[in-house]
């Protein structure tokens, strides 16, 4: 595919999802599409997801898994990134005891960080191992912390501080929400638009005309540890 | 109701045991206990200041580890008691009523101590009100918090009953059946995770109330040793011993139960089963159950008792570890630097959140004890 058409892409998608923006929020079904054929393993979406949500050492929302794959000669690498599956049956909303995370109408299964008690039960129970437990790490260790590490992150598009006992993550299970923050204000996804190969696709699977519909209604999609029950609406494009 | 005499000691057997308690006379566990409750609050005190990153070796590969491990062991213990407490007043009736105050007393202290480990694991541990303003029915979690409320409320009704010498029947199905609940539902909240096969297992909440029966008994066996070497009652001994053999037999089936399930089964993450096979074998089944029964079969003296009691005591702590860790020894998603297999070694701030919790359970009873708390309810009885 040319740069053009690449940029294209970028470009459908952004007028994708300012159209699904004028729908009331209960009409929106957020998903994403990775095409693993695409992905060159570059971890971009991943670093970008770190500086946009401005998480705590071992804490990713989306690590891309790198394997080896046959034999000498004809060996290769095989590429797996993981965001948060969004399930429209996870089984995080399910043992959270006090409902501090749950499904929105939109599909995105969200965390309030006011509420979390942080048992780590959904940790115990993500069949993906998509939450991580924010324990309150640093990267430059705990005498001198750089600006970035202390800056007030900015997820579900509210002001969380980090220092703060009572509004932080600190202490709270963690795990990717789509960039929601972005997306309400009309931008998409972080690994969507550092993603070298354009290999992640995000979109309202409820518009007909969304170039996502159009990828997931392929005969080649398929859903990670869809066995489960968990409905995932992360679909993996091979 | 009356507070000094019945729920607490008397008010001058209580001033006695104090002016003995700062001479130095209060025996060497009390000051023992006291140093461990004073280090253990400290551990706790530094978890919270510092952070659990900080004090603690969970994170988000082992979420739950020593602390977890803890609080179950102990909430077992408890409903262990209370098991003690109702087979002792089924079958062996005249001869166990003179321990009941102290097992339920030890049901209770003990699920308080179970609690205070918890506590320290949580990271907003000041949220716990949310359970009741915020609750989810749907969540293992939130219905093991409802029974085990119910549970200490009717541990302490029966233990006022016990004290006050009210005793009914009515009364003494409730604190047994409401306890094997809460102990069910804590076993449904690992046996109810599929993405952990280790856990995943309708087994598991049967496992957890033999399990706890075992540990509570052995607990319970101890007290009745003591009683026997100070009362020279040594009525006591058989029904313990009894009862230790049951619990052991019925641990032993079901660890073996668990273990074949395990090793038999090609499910991924079934492997740890196969991994540790040769330690639960040795250790799970060989020292944790054969040995302590077989000192009850060929020693059965008083000595015999505590030994065994005494082994099983520490097996199944480490059982409880075990289980509650093992289960993240195959990494979900393994990424990065992530190795095939996850080990975790508990820090000296978890060490010190058991020593804080085996230390408030001594303490208070050996007070409790000291201070002639259970002679009320077997002075009037007699």
């Amino acid at each position: 595919m040319s740069q053009i058409e690449e940029k294209d892409i970028l470009e459908i998608m952004g007028e994708d999802l300012q159209r699904a923006l004028k729908k009331p929020r209960n009409q929106r079904r957020w998903a994403m599409a990775i095409d693993l054929k695409r992905c060159i393993g570059c971890h971009a979406c991943t670093t970008g997801c770190m500086s946009e949500n401005l998480t705590p050492p071992q804490i990713h929302y989306r690590p891309v898994k790198e394997e080896e794959i046959g034999e000498f000669p004809n060996t290769g690498m095989r590429f797996l990134p993981r965001p948060c599956m969004q399930c429209d049956s996870p089984s995080c909303v399910q043992v959270c005891p006090v409902t501090a995370t749950w499904k929105r109408d939109d599909g995105l299964v969200t965390i309030d960080y006011k509420k979390c008690i942080g048992c780590r039960y959904c940790l115990v129970a993500c069949p993906y191992g998509a939450r991580s437990s924010d324990v309150g790490h640093y990267y430059t260790g705990d005498m001198h912390k750089e600006t970035y590490e202390v800056e007030n992150s900015g997820e579900y598009g509210k002001t969380f501080r980090r220092k703060s006992h009572w509004h932080s993550p600190v202490g709270n299970a963690r795990k990717c929400h789509f960039c929601i923050h972005r997306v309400e204000k009309g931008e998409l996804t972080r690994c969507t638009t550092t993603c070298l190969g354009h290999a992640t696709y995000f979109g309202d699977i409820n518009d007909p005309q969304a170039l996502i519909t159009k990828l997931i209604s392929k005969t080649n999609v398929i859903k990670y540890k869809e066995e489960l029950g968990t409905k995932p609406q992360v679909y993996y494009i091979v | 109701m009356q507070i000094y005499g019945v729920l607490l000691p008397e008010k001058n057997r209580l001033k006695e045991w104090f002016s003995s308690f700062r001479q130095g006379k209060a025996g060497i566990f009390v000051y023992l206990a006291i140093l461990g409750l004073i280090l253990g609050g400290a551990g706790i005190a530094s978890i919270f200041i510092l952070g659990h990153g900080h004090t603690t070796n969970t994170s988000s590969l082992v979420p739950w580890g020593l602390q977890i491990s803890t609080y179950v062991y102990f909430a077992l213990v408890s409903g262990g008691c209370i098991f003690t407490n109702f087979i002792g007043n089924m079958f062996f009736h005249e001869k166990y009523q003179p321990l009941a105050s102290r097992v339920i007393f030890m049901g209770l202290i003990t699920a308080i101590a179970g609690f205070a480990a918890l506590a320290s694991e949580l990271g907003h541990v000041e949220r716990m009100y949310l359970f009741m303003v915020s609750p989810n029915p749907s969540s293992p979690m939130f219905w093991m918090s409802v029974w085990y409320t119910a549970d200490i409320t009717i541990l302490l009704i029966e233990y006022i009953n016990i004290q006050r010498h009210h005793h009914s029947k009515g009364m003494l199905y409730a604190s047994f059946i409401i306890p094997v609940i809460t102990y069910c539902s804590l076993g449904s909240l690992f046996g109810a995770v599929g993405t952990v096969p280790y856990y995943y297992s309708s087994l598991l909440p049967i496992y957890f109330i033999f399990s706890g029966f075992l540990s509570g008994n052995a607990l319970c066996a101890i007290i009745a040793a003591w009683q026997i070497r100070s009362t020279g009652n040594s009525r006591l001994l058989k029904p313990f011993q009894r009862m230790q053999r049951i619990a052991l037999a019925s641990v032993l089936v079901l660890t073996f139960c668990r273990l074949i399930i395990g090793v038999s089964s090609g499910i991924s993450g079934y492997e740890v089963f196969r991994e540790t096979l040769l330690k639960n074998l040795l250790l799970g089944i060989g020292v944790s159950l054969v040995i302590p029964f077989l000192i009850l079969m060929y020693k059965r003296s008083v000595g015999g008792l505590v030994i065994s009691s005494l082994i099983v005591l520490a097996a199944q702590f480490m059982a409880r570890l075990d289980l509650v860790v093992e289960g993240f020894r195959v990494p979900t998603f393994r990424v990065y630097d992530m190795p095939e297999r996850i080990s975790y070694m508990p820090s000296i701030f978890e060490i010190l959140v058991v020593i804080a919790s085996l230390s408030i359970v001594a303490l208070v009873y050996l007070i409790a004890e000291k201070t002639g708390l259970f002679e009320i309810a077997t002075k009037e009885s007699r």
